[in-house]
């Protein structure tokens, strides 16, 4: 039966900081070698819309100026988002969307930059940029997964995530919400190189871009499984696909994360 | 007496490098001489008579300064320049120091041309009062380095606040750069009129008006954010060019344009492809119009010129050609391998992505570059480098078909490999980042086929 998912990219003309392109890239082709039809509606500052139409949220990374241009905006979608977060909306949010889907973010000269509160975690401006390869471990995010959607996405053997982190603002996890990943290597949410991102329902913050989604298949899979099964209410397995040069670049990238060294500037 | 010193604890150093054998030698003396006399950069630059003309921008500075090396020298100027990309502070003043006698009382040169990383230029005007100052862009760079463009821009800015005699001469095509006038309002512009038309589907930087934030609107877009832009919702424009180019014609390897100036009107030739090398000649031949330059000296140092240092370098080897293009960041990159569509013969391209910290530490930026545009365009495609998975990665997920694809981590073994598939006289085309390139140039060096780095 044919599927299609219709993925909702806030803001792709001010957070498309570091390759976040990539992450929209990955969902489409993923989907498209497997029949499934996709969707991409570019959500600008200022468009009215609907987001029980989505079965996918991305937000990517800004720079200063994209942030303020949006953070205004945001606010005024802030209830419909969090009502679909709600109801199980799949979502991604990298770095600048991470945090400003939290409570808020406090620069280095005190002001507070509100966020949408999706995540019970706020930010604040830290005094070093944490700069590296990342790798953290998901297993506990795999077993529940297993648990929900009774297939397997450790079948490629790898319970782990791998990107590249640049941020100086340290965000906070308040207690009982869950990180998206535990850090293996790399600094972290909060330079304690402990936790990494966040997990609310089916919205997974965090701040790994490299690009993301390309080099993590088993990810941008449950995002697809996940979005497919909330639209059309039935739990299906993917066809599986030829995914070594996925894996290869999986494994460069942890292997480069134990190598290169880190920089925090 | 510091100013002494400081020269001595630089030769030193450099004694130090060339004993040891480490490095290339275009840092240390300067780290040394600027421990000893943090103010030796401009000490050692008011010795230069005819003055300093400084370039900076994320993308061109190399290949505009070798050019208005070229153009000054041809006009019987004794012109010093910081070639080899060492254009960070502690760079600077080892080659100033390299060009002042011992005795620090002479430098060997009337004119100094300094390429500027963007970061360090407010360090630099704290110190040298240039004659002239020429902005090339303003991209996403290495963005594990500096974070972000408006950063970028705010540094240079503060730079062209401290400039008082100087002649700024700004990219009025490009938003960002033309913005910089508010530090500085003493400005001139350069830029394109002509109707070429982009490969690349969007601008990923600055797309939107730095006065109000509404979406630019361009008509048209050279490339990135470079157009004849305009803002409908505050009035925001290009301001008006001073220096232009229109009537542009490429090719693979060369490109043509007419330069357009008030005291002058004249067609320009370069043995360089692509319209962002066209915009360095824009900026070089910008400072020479300016500076009284006759338009058939400007031409010819412009047409007998080669490349700068790896940037698009034709090096033979027997009865093939490797064609070196650096690539450093996604518009430079796309903008690169978009020359390569310029003919319709397909192409044998190599590329080799390294990740160490001269190269950026961050490889997300390959998902920014528009790959896609040279799907149809390749006979043997290699990648090659430390991220050479990545590379292969970013390829199939632009459709390429990667069973035709060969990864060959090992730059050396890719590169002979890659070689191996060529037929006499067919071009190599070889995409490296910094440290990837350099790595070539040394393999090839060993050989004996180029130059070696301390040339």
């Amino acid at each position: 039966m044919a599927r299609k998912i219709t993925i909702y990219h806030l803001y792709p003309n001010n957070m498309n900081l570091y390759g976040d392109l990539g992450n929209i890239i990955a969902l489409e082709k993923r989907c498209q070698w497997r029949g499934i039809e996709t969707e991409i509606v570019n959500v600008h500052v200022g468009d009215n819309v609907d987001f029980s139409k989505a079965d996918f949220l991305f937000m990517g990374g800004g720079q200063d100026t994209g942030q303020r241009i949006v953070v205004a905006d945001l606010q005024l979608k802030g209830q419909a988002i969090r009502e679909q977060i709600q109801g199980g909306l799949p979502a991604l949010l990298i770095c600048g969307g991470f945090q400003l889907f939290g409570h808020y973010f406090k620069t280095a000269n005190r002001t507070e930059i509100k966020g949408i509160s999706v995540f019970d975690a706020y930010t604040v401006a830290g005094n070093k940029r944490l700069i590296g390869n990342v790798v953290t471990d998901i297993t506990h995010n795999l077993a529940e997964w297993k648990t929900e959607y009774g297939t397997d996405v450790t079948e490629h053997g790898i319970t782990t995530l791998t990107g590249f982190e640049n941020h100086s603002g340290q965000t906070h996890l308040n207690p009982g919400l869950l990180p998206f990943g535990y850090i293996i290597e790399g600094y972290g949410n909060d330079a304690n190189k402990q936790y990494e991102g966040a997990r609310y329902k089916n919205a997974y913050g965090t701040y790994l871009h490299g690009s993301l989604l390309p080099k993590n298949p088993h990810l941008t899979d449950h995002f697809i499984m996940a979005a497919i099964a909330r639209r059309y209410g039935v739990k299906e397995a993917l066809s599986p696909l030829d995914d070594t040069i996925e894996l290869e670049a999986h494994q460069a990238s942890t292997t480069r994360a134990k190598t290169a060294k880190t920089v925090s500037l | 007496m510091r100013k002494f010193i400081a020269i001595v604890a630089a030769e030193f150093a450099r004694a130090l490098v060339v004993i040891t054998k480490k490095g290339s030698g275009s840092a240390l003396p300067g780290v040394f001489a600027q421990a000893v006399d943090p103010k030796i950069i401009g000490k050692l630059a008011k010795m230069i008579k005819g003055g300093v003309i400084i370039v900076t921008g994320t993308n061109g500075k190399t290949t505009t300064a070798k050019m208005l090396a070229s153009i000054l020298e041809s006009a019987g100027h004794r012109v010093i320049y910081n070639f080899s990309g060492s254009n960070l502070s502690r760079g600077i003043a080892s080659f100033l120091i390299q060009k002042t006698n011992f005795w620090g009382t002479k430098i060997d040169g009337d004119i100094g041309i300094f390429e500027v990383d963007e970061a360090t230029m407010p360090e630099i005007l704290s110190m040298v009062q240039p004659k002239y100052i020429l902005v090339t862009n303003i991209f996403r760079d290495q963005l594990d380095r500096y974070g972000e463009v408006d950063k970028t821009a705010a540094l240079i800015g503060s730079a062209l606040a401290m400039a008082k005699d100087t002649t700024i001469l700004l990219n009025g095509d490009d938003p960002l750069v033309a913005s910089l006038s508010l530090y500085n309002g003493k400005v001139q512009y350069f830029g394109v009129n002509d109707n070429y038309h982009t490969l690349s589907k969007g601008a990923i930087d600055s797309r939107n008006c730095i006065s109000c934030g509404h979406e630019l609107t361009f008509s048209p877009r050279y490339y990135g954010h470079l157009g004849n832009y305009k803002c409908e919702n505050c009035g925001l424009a290009r301001p008006a060019l001073t220096y232009s180019l229109t009537n542009m014609s490429f090719s693979v390897e060369s490109s043509k344009a007419a330069f357009v100036a008030p005291n002058m009107k004249t067609d320009l030739s370069i043995s360089l492809p692509g319209l962002y090398n066209l915009y360095n000649a824009l900026a070089a031949t910008s400072v020479a119009a300016h500076y009284g330059v006759p338009e058939t000296t400007i031409t010819t140092a412009l047409a007998k010129l080669s490349a700068a240092f790896g940037r698009m370098e034709k090096i033979k080897i027997g009865e093939k050609n490797i064609y070196l293009m650096l690539v450093k960041n996604p518009t430079g990159f796309t903008q690169t391998i978009e020359t390569l569509t310029f003919d319709n013969n397909k192409k044998n391209i190599l590329i080799a992505l390294n990740d160490n910290f001269a190269d950026g530490t961050d490889i997300s930026w390959i998902w920014d570059a528009e790959i896609e545009i040279i799907n149809n365009y390749y006979s043997n495609f290699t990648v090659s480098g430390i991220r050479g998975d990545d590379m292969l990665l970013r390829l199939k997920y632009a459709d390429f078909d990667t069973t035709k694809i060969t990864k060959e981590l090992d730059l050396k073994k890719a590169m002979a490999s890659a070689l191996g598939k060529l037929a006499d006289g067919e071009t190599l085309y070889v995409l490296p980042t910094y440290t990837a390139m350099l790595e070539i140039r040394r393999d090839l060096a060993n050989q004996g086929l180029v130059k070696g780095f301390l040339e």
